[in-house]
């Protein structure tokens, strides 16, 4: 009789729940085959990714590298033949007098929109994991700012923070407060794209620290409430400890997308005024496309330090877990 | 664990549809692949499409000017395929498609484009495409003329000039006649905001909007592109810097585009808006009226060439270039380019041309002598030098404006970046 | 107990209006006239309101639309294609280099996308696919699958072992093993995976508008960015898009929000 595989594994697990024995081990030889057909399978799931990594990631980053080694000039860059220049577009780069603002604005921009969208991201999750009425309609309705194309967010802002016109200012206005020209001046430029790209942050970590919330087993939660824990304590002892993972993910996760982030700075300053809100993906945005005469060269330049900074991080946040996972 | 039988049976199927799909998507594109790796489409054949890109995705295929191109294509014997891209994009485009061999057969670019795109080599001179350019105003050609060769023809042309609203002015006791230097604006502007009105809107924005209006005051006080840091470039820029601090121009000016101004004029709480011929219908709707923008000391400023510019690109088959050089004749023969510049609402580039315009429409003779004093931002044989001292001018323009460093220094630092790019 | 949730409701409620007002201030502009647009101090409620915008995008931007949801479909349909069994085989089948993928994927996502985009540009002129809906999936759709992976990757190592093996011995290859039981368990990361793939479809602007700004069939964030043009800049024009774009996605949400919120674990989240 042939049995399906549903009612035989279901046999099998109740055989085990009847003896506590584990299934009869395969044989040597079974295991061996099964290794080794079993790399086979797993790169034949992989294959397609491996495909799809070469051609669309692997090849804009060579030319990227191709165009930021050699010196290329409009000309060069419809005929193809550029001269070599070693290192020459880095140095340039690093020399250029808006490579350090470029630098700092990129560090403020990307340490203080991932604290914040963290911070509130967790925050609006620990809330809204106590069920009350409407906690699942609102938690969804959070996720809103999300789903809007990037490009009306950044103008809705722009409206908002405008100078004369704007609500944000008459708010302002009508606490007292004078008149904070958002956009224009350059002390605040950059205060108004991170306030921008936190809103538009908060729903990501929210969705994520919220499933991380659910992973963790009530039970712990309860009986540490049983053994007189109060609330605070209770997060910061063994909900917070429990999230580490996900926060790390999280983070991680958030600085890499932050670091590259471009169309709300754009349409919202363009960097300026001056370079005050200039970060080094938008420079290097400027360089390619945001003259009459592009200078691929520098901007390929601008675009790897970003890669490299990246990858920096990343590498020591993988040595930092791994160390923390041996402790 | 039970499986439901049906549940896996849709995803298998499903499943394996996408499969499937994605499995022939790649046979489709590897095919693709092989056939056209090294050789690019070709774009033009005898009696078959031209492919033509212009910067204006506002007119769609329903559009007067979509209908005037395929006229103008049928005319020559052949389909015409436009695609209107962002003008801001379209550089870009342009120079992607040179280097895969794929240009468009008429390239409709901004005229500070031109010599950019002929540096890159991928246009053709009037000697190769056989474009007549001998009725064109010399001024207007003059962007599209580097190194003694012509590039392209111009489609028409605009320029700036000073909008005003003729109430506010009234009101305020100000006379425009008047308005005949740097000295009598300011006070006209003061004049206005004393009775409680806005002075003037400009667009003082980064980009190269910023230098196309910084110019006429530029040029006005006597500077010259290839010195933005000298005393006369100062006192252009600290007339600017000077307005905003004293509250005759709006902080916003910092951020406007020239539309964005434009807006806020039309809000009618400006006395003044400087902007281009291409507002001169809105204008008329709201009752605006037009000055020259004065000079330092006096006189009209010199103000610089807007417009696009006809360019043919380079192509393998040059016997393309005779159908595409009677495409753009069509498009810019007297009868049609006065109804194109109507349209577009620029200046017709030839004398016949403007003479149409203006006896059809007398409001125009202001805009046609405005365009007639014009000069192009990569004339004096400056060519690819322009873009990257406009760059450093609308950078030291803002820095200035926004207060974060003085009218000197920013122009000074700006001279020298300039000099340091154009020396790379 | 009720007067408890009472409390917390308001606050929620509070909270959510706090962080929704632009998405109120993007619904009045779109109802502002033109001439009320600088209007200073602005109007709080669209007092003389106008439908002129969305009169205008019922005119002109439903095919955009239509193009995006095909463009988001599509990217969902790739994505989940590829980072599913991906993410099986790393989780489950532990290749080989396993680890080092996962680094690559992870600096995958570090590339900006003007980068990708140019890339993308010389590729797509030889195969064809410029201006293209295709084109513009298989763009998409590199912004969701490293991303993708990690979710899947996270999820299906939490898959109890003796499910897979069960089904290993029983005779089945992976292949029958990823068909018949891991993909059906899987169903709260397909929809995560799903529902991150077709927002940040929805939202790309850049690819769109290097690889398809000359196209026929233009996704919503062109059709916006047209009204952002040189001459004009119709304000109400723009936000009525903006807001009858975002109603698809936000039935989408509402719909697949229970199944997010299960979907994205922690604890097993290693590389």
């Amino acid at each position: 009789m042939k049995t399906t595989t549903a009612e035989r594994s279901r046999a099998r697990s109740a055989a085990r729940h009847r003896d506590g024995a584990a299934k009869p081990a395969p044989s040597r030889a079974l295991r061996a085959r099964l290794r080794r057909s079993s790399q086979w399978a797993a790169w034949g799931f992989i294959a397609p990714v491996l495909i799809y990594l070469v051609l669309f990631y692997a090849y804009p980053l060579y030319r990227n590298l191709d165009l930021s080694l050699r010196s290329y000039t409009v000309a060069s860059f419809v005929s193809g033949d550029a001269p070599f220049a070693g290192l020459a577009n880095y140095e340039n780069v690093i020399k250029n007098p808006t490579f350090l603002p470029a630098l700092l604005n990129t560090a403020i921009f990307t340490f203080v929109s991932i604290a914040f969208q963290f911070a509130i991201g967790l925050a609006l999750a620990v809330f809204f994991y106590r069920t009350f009425r409407l906690s699942a309609t609102l938690r969804a309705l959070f996720l809103v700012p999300w789903l809007l194309p990037l490009l009306v967010s950044a103008s809705t802002w722009s409206w908002m923070l405008n100078s004369d016109s704007g609500i944000v200012n008459s708010f302002l206005h009508a606490l007292g407060i004078g008149q904070v020209d958002w956009l224009t001046s350059p002390s605040w430029s950059l205060a108004a794209v991170l306030i921008a790209n936190i809103w538009i942050g908060i729903p990501f970590n929210l969705v994520i620290m919220y499933s991380g919330l659910q992973s963790i087993s009530p039970d712990v939660l309860e009986a540490a409430a049983i053994d007189g824990a109060g609330g605070w304590q209770r997060f910061w002892r063994i909900t917070f400890p429990l999230l580490r993972p996900v926060s790390a993910i999280t983070l991680l996760l958030g600085f890499v997308y932050t670091l590259k982030v471009f169309d709300i700075i754009w349409i919202m300053t363009r960097g300026g005024p001056a370079t005050s809100s200039t970060t080094l993906a938008i420079w290097s945005y400027q360089l390619g496309f945001g003259s009459l005469l592009p200078d691929f060269s520098s901007a390929a330049a601008v675009g790897n330090v970003l890669i490299i900074i990246a990858v920096v991080f990343a590498l020591v946040y993988i040595r930092a877990r791994n160390r923390l996972e041996s402790t | 664990m039970t499986v439901q039988r049906g549940m896996t049976v849709t995803i298998t199927r499903k499943a394996r549809t996408i499969g499937a799909a994605l499995l022939a998507l790649g046979a489709i594109a590897a095919g693709l692949t092989a056939c056209s790796s090294g050789s690019a489409p070709a774009s033009s054949a005898a009696g078959g499409t031209y492919t033509f890109w212009d910067p204006y995705p506002q007119y769609n295929a329903t559009s007067a000017w979509a209908k005037l191109v395929s006229k103008c294509g049928t005319a020559a014997g052949v389909t015409i395929k436009r695609t209107g891209y962002d003008t801001t994009a379209l550089t870009t485009q342009a120079l992607l498609a040179g280097q895969q061999g794929n240009s468009p057969d008429i390239l409709l670019v901004d005229n500070p484009v031109v010599s950019t795109l002929a540096s890159a080599g991928i246009l053709t001179t009037t000697a190769q495409n056989g474009l007549a350019t001998g009725a064109i105003a010399q001024n207007i050609l003059g962007a599209g003329v580097i190194n003694g060769k012509t590039y392209g023809v111009p489609i028409g042309a605009n320029t700036l000039a000073l909008y005003y609203n003729p109430t506010i002015l009234k009101a305020a006791n100000v006379d425009p006649a008047s308005i005949t230097s740097w000295a009598s604006l300011t006070a006209a502007l003061a004049k206005v905001k004393a009775i409680g009105k806005k002075g003037i809107t400009f667009s003082g924005i980064n980009t190269e909007e910023g230098s196309f209006q910084f110019l006429p005051w530029f040029w006005g006080a006597g500077a010259n592109l290839t010195n933005i840091d000298s005393p006369q470039a100062v006192a252009a820029l600290t007339l600017w810097t000077t307005w905003i601090k004293d509250g005759y121009a709006p902080n916003s000016v910092i951020q406007d585009t020239q539309t964005t101004s434009w807006q806020e004029f039309q809000t009618g709480q400006f006395a003044f808006g400087e902007n281009g011929t291409w507002q001169k219908a809105l204008a008329a709707q709201m009752g605006a009226k037009v000055i020259q923008i004065p000079a330092e000391n006096g006189g009209q400023a010199p103000v610089p060439t807007g417009g696009e510019f006809f360019t043919i690109p380079v192509q393998k088959n040059t016997a393309s270039f005779v159908t595409s050089a009677k495409i753009v004749s069509c498009l810019s023969s007297t009868t049609n380019i006065v109804t194109t510049d109507n349209t577009l609402n620029y200046v017709a580039p030839t004398k016949a041309g403007q003479a149409a315009q203006v006896s059809a429409d007398p409001g125009l003779s202001d805009w046609v002598s405005a365009v007639g004093v014009a000069k192009a931002r990569t004339g004096d044989n400056l060519g690819t030098k322009y873009p990257l001292i406009s760059q450093q001018l609308w950078t030291a323009a803002q820095k200035a404006e926004s207060g974060a460093a003085s009218p000197a220094s920013a122009l000074q630092a700006a001279q020298s970046a300039a000099t340091a790019a154009i020396a790379k | 107990m009720r007067r408890r949730a009472w409390w917390l409701t308001a606050i929620g409620v509070l909270l959510t209006a706090v962080m929704l007002f632009p998405v109120y201030w993007m619904i009045n502009v779109s109802l502002t006239k033109t001439a009320n647009m600088r209007k200073s101090p602005p109007n709080l409620i669209p007092v003389d309101g106008t439908l002129a915008g969305y009169t205008v995008v019922l005119h002109q931007q439903l095919p955009y639309l239509g193009t995006s949801l095909l463009v988001g479909a599509g990217t969902v349909a790739l994505t989940l294609v590829l980072a599913a069994p991906a993410g099986f085989s790393l989780a489950k089948l532990h290749p080989r280099g396993g680890g080092a993928l996962s680094f690559v994927l992870l600096i995958a996502q570090m590339i900006p996308a003007i980068i990708m985009a140019m890339g993308f540009y010389v590729i797509y002129l030889r195969l064809g696919l410029l201006n293209s809906v295709w084109g513009l999936i298989l763009a998409d759709s590199t912004i969701a699958v490293p991303f993708g992976v990690l979710i899947f990757t996270a999820f299906m190592s939490r898959i109890p072992d003796e499910l897979v093996q069960a089904a290993t011995i029983d005779g089945a290859g992976p292949l029958r093993t990823f068909f018949a039981i891991i993909v059906p368990v899987s169903r709260n990361a397909v929809v995560t995976v799903s529902l991150f793939a077709f927002l940040w479809a929805w939202s790309d602007f850049l690819f769109a508008n290097t690889l398809d700004g000359g196209g026929s069939m233009q996704p919503i964030t062109l059709g916006i960015y047209s009204y952002i043009g040189n001459n004009n800049q119709q304000w109400n024009a723009i936000m009525a898009t903006a807001v009858v774009a975002s109603v698809p996605a936000a039935v989408l949400l509402v719909v697949a929000q229970r199944y997010v919120a299960a979907g994205v674990t922690a604890g097993a989240v290693k590389d």
